[in-house]
């Protein structure tokens, strides 16, 4: 009787542990799309999609959706956290740089790494992470004092630690690693204060550095005839947040940061290669293959951060290896993505900067655009038609959904020597403007022309990204701090619900207990919903 | 004995602790800032208005952050407080610290004492006529001080610390120069055709919520609404012709000596 209550109980937690004990290796992450189940990396797959093949939660039944559960962060950050889910654990991090893992069944916790931060870390906009990445039985963090980190999945102990970068010049990560092969891929981040921006890989066992690719080329390297004197230096072009990656061409696509000073572009006359671009490297040696300037000689911060969503499809005749790319600067492009050759741009948000684009997708400006020690009003504004949060694209609509900002900047010009570790900017920015908060909106576009066919207005602009699922679901969110579900094919709002706090993250999901749910942190908590029985 | 030893042991802690503490609040009150030359005050402008300006607006008059030309801080006033505050932020809040030497922010600390200089004992003009005519020009209708008026406008308790006298001139001349969004006027018309007015507090996508002209607090949903607007304009009156400059000084003084009362100044 006795052996058999031993082996009872010997089952039982082999069911409660099963699923830290799983291996999640390269292959899986490869094959994310079969495995619909987790979460696995940033996107969701390599190819930027945020989409979840998951359809349980249909335009019929999403009305029923409840609270599954929540999970209170310690923290008064801003949250801007993706979660990723791996074999029934969640893992996520806290700002600033914590990292907490929970079962996601329940929200409970069975860890929690708290990073002691020094006492001065300047970023520009708050000390936010968007996330870890995971591998093994390790998961991967980057810090706001520039460390990148392997922590063991089980436990949250550290593994091993590395500093990227020196803090106290103004580095820091806040992007979400992306693993490819046995590598960490890791971004950088600090546009603001006059860094000079790389993209590194380090091995996933060791923590030793790969390769790293400096976005600014010193001198005598291609591109370095594109800023003058010593400005490479301090030119800025951070990585800040998670690129995609192309197995089959072994290329990592990413996009790169505004160059610094950011509103005062005197002593870096030139285009300012490789800043707000999107650049693609060999995934083994991190050399550039091809790059594409969305906007050379940048003085508005209209970052190229924007998640790149690789697609495969017919292109004017022709299947192509296509990016699509709806941009900070409010044009939206398709780029061929064994070339970087530029096939279509247009404007898929209000912009008075441009009269459109050349036939190389070169920007044509308008006179009067650059800032101004007394102001020059241009649309979109200083935080662009969108930002760092996610587009997505869903197979089934073949749509991409963008959350768009509809509004204008007051852009200031001022001077500002460099100086280690201080804000580097050359201007006194206007985010938002009093009188003219603008509005905010959720557009689904046809990608291979950029025409518009829906729009979900939002009173204001959002700082949530978008998830499309197979049950012709489009998630998101808003700073109002509703989390919404929108029919895919015409944008029509089936369920929201209010969260209580901002929305500033993307959304997830993944399945648990045979139930799919939709993941997503709203103010300091992660909050999960589930169908009701 | 043991005991003894341990009693004297805790005492001279105490004596130590007490000895270090009042070191430390003379060191706070002693120490002044050593670099307050006209060229240091310039040098200290242009740090201020890289890296301050954006949230304390391009003359310290507030914005994001408070106004910084009034003289009176609410995180310590001393030059040291300053001069921490400055190199550290200050947390729970928004305000960042500086990576800059100890010289540099001193400049910046003797940039912002020049702002208040000369207004340390506010304008010399009669304040007490100023609050005679902040009454009897109706504004305590709209405006509340320290518990008494009204709730349509800001209440404007503290808000000679908040915000500068060219600031407080400017709004009682032209008020539609700064409306900001909590004062916005909503009207609406509801589905049965009954009209509503009055200041937003708040909005989303969906719903809106106002304080009536009666004071009354209203969550309306949009949908359905046969009519919505929001105005960006001020319905406070202009004082430009009703107020001779004198009178204007006057009720400027006596709502620029509105400051907090008690706590960290």
């Amino acid at each position: 009787m006795k052996r058999i209550w031993v082996a009872s109980a010997i089952a039982a937690l082999a069911w409660v542990v099963a699923p830290l004990h799983a291996q999640l290796t390269y292959e899986r992450l490869l094959k994310a799309e079969q495995d619909p189940g987790n979460w696995l990396t940033y996107s969701g797959n390599y190819r930027g999609w945020r989409y979840s093949p998951l359809s349980q939660m249909t335009r019929d039944n999403t009305r029923k959706l409840k609270l599954k559960w929540v999970y209170q962060m310690q923290t008064t950050h801003t949250v801007e956290t993706t979660p990723l889910v791996a074999d029934g654990v969640m893992y996520f991090t806290e700002p600033p740089s914590n990292v907490v893992a929970v079962d996601a069944a329940t929200g409970r916790q069975f860890w929690r790494y708290r990073r002691v931060m020094p006492k001065k870390v300047n970023v520009c906009c708050g000390q936010v992470n968007r996330g870890v990445a995971v591998l093994g039985d390790r998961v991967f963090v980057g810090t706001g004092d520039a460390h990148l980190l392997a922590l063991d999945a089980k436990t949250g102990a550290v593994l091993w630690d590395v500093e990227v970068a020196d803090y106290r010049t103004g580095y820091s990560v806040t992007v979400a690693p992306l693993v490819v092969k046995d590598m960490v891929i890791c971004g950088i981040s600090g546009g603001e204060y006059g860094i000079r921006g790389f993209l590194d890989a380090y091995d996933a066992a060791s923590g030793k550095r790969r390769w790293r690719h400096w976005t600014i080329p010193a001198p005598g390297e291609p591109g370095s005839e594109t800023w003058p004197g010593d400005s490479w230096k301090t030119g800025g072009a951070p990585t800040w947040v998670t690129g995609s990656f192309d197995p089959e061409q072994n290329l990592i696509i990413w996009g790169t940061g505004n160059p610094s000073p950011d509103w005062n572009g005197d002593n870096r006359k030139g285009d300012n290669l490789y800043s707000d671009s999107t650049i693609a490297l060999d995934a083994d040696t991190g050399k550039l293959k091809w790059y594409f300037q969305h906007v050379p000689h940048d003085v508005h911060d209209w970052d190229s951060v924007q998640v790149p969503v690789l697609v495969d499809d017919e292109f004017q005749g022709r299947r192509r290896k296509l990016i699509y790319w709806a941009h900070r600067n409010a044009f939206y492009y398709v780029l061929d993505r064994e070339t970087g050759q530029f096939l279509l741009g247009k404007p898929f948000a209000t912009q008075t900067w441009a009269k459109g684009l050349d036939e190389k997708g070169r920007p044509i400006r308008l006179p009067n655009i650059d800032p101004s020690p007394e102001g020059t009003y241009v649309w979109p504004g200083v935080q662009g038609a969108t930002n760092w949060f996610s587009p997505s694209y869903s197979p089934l609509t073949k749509l991409l959904y963008v959350a768009v900002w509809e509004n204008k900047g007051l852009y200031r010009k001022g001077e500002q020597e460099y100086s280690p570790g201080n804000r580097y900017i050359g201007s006194v920015p206007m985010i938002d403007l009093p009188d003219d908060p603008g509005h905010g909106a959720i557009r689904a576009l046809n990608p291979k022309t950029g025409d518009r066919l829906w729009e979900y207005k939002l009173q204001t602009k959002p700082w949530a990204g978008l998830l499309s699922t197979a049950g012709q679901l489009v998630f998101g969110g808003s700073d109002e701090g509703h989390l919404f579900a929108l029919d895919a094919t015409n944008g029509k709002e089936i369920w929201r619900q209010n969260l209580g706090g901002i929305i500033r993250t993307n959304p997830i999901s993944y399945q648990s207990q045979g139930k799919q749910v939709i993941a997503i942190a709203a103010g300091n908590s992660m909050f999960t919903f589930e169908l009701a029985d | 004995m043991v005991k003894q030893i341990r009693l004297l042991g805790f005492a001279a802690l105490v004596w130590a602790a007490l000895t270090l503490a009042a070191a430390a609040q003379a060191e706070i009150a002693t120490t002044r800032n050593p670099l307050t030359s006209p060229a240091d005050v310039a040098a200290g402008a242009k740090t201020f208005r890289s890296h301050c300006a954006p949230c304390h607006g391009l003359n310290g008059e507030g914005g994001r952050g408070p106004n910084l030309a009034s003289g009176v801080f609410s995180h310590g006033s001393s030059d040291l407080d300053l001069l921490n505050n400055i190199s550290d932020g200050i947390p729970g809040t928004e305000m960042p610290g500086l990576f800059y030497s100890p010289d540099r922010v001193w400049q910046v600390v003797a940039f912002i004492r020049s702002l208040s200089a000369g207004k340390g004992a506010g304008p010399k003009v009669d304040v007490a006529s100023g609050a005679e005519l902040f009454k009897s020009k109706g504004c305590q209708q709209c405006h509340r001080v320290n518990g008494a008026g009204g709730r349509l406008g800001p209440d404007l308790s503290e808000i000679g610390r908040i915000r500068s006298v060219e600031h407080l001139r400017a709004a009682l001349v032209d008020p539609n120069a700064d409306v900001r969004q909590r004062y916005w006027v909503v009207s609406l018309k509801d589905a049965s055709g009954k009209s509503q007015e009055g200041f937003l507090m708040n909005e989303d996508s969906y719903t809106v919520q106002f304080i009536d002209m009666g004071e009354r607090l209203h969550s309306v949903s949009k949908s359905g609404l046969k009519d919505y607007k929001v105005e960006k304009t001020s319905k406070m009156p202009s004082f430009k012709e009703s107020l001779n400059t004198s009178e204007l000084d006057q009720l400027v003084a006596y709502l620029s000596s509105l400051r907090p009362k008690g706590g960290a100044q």
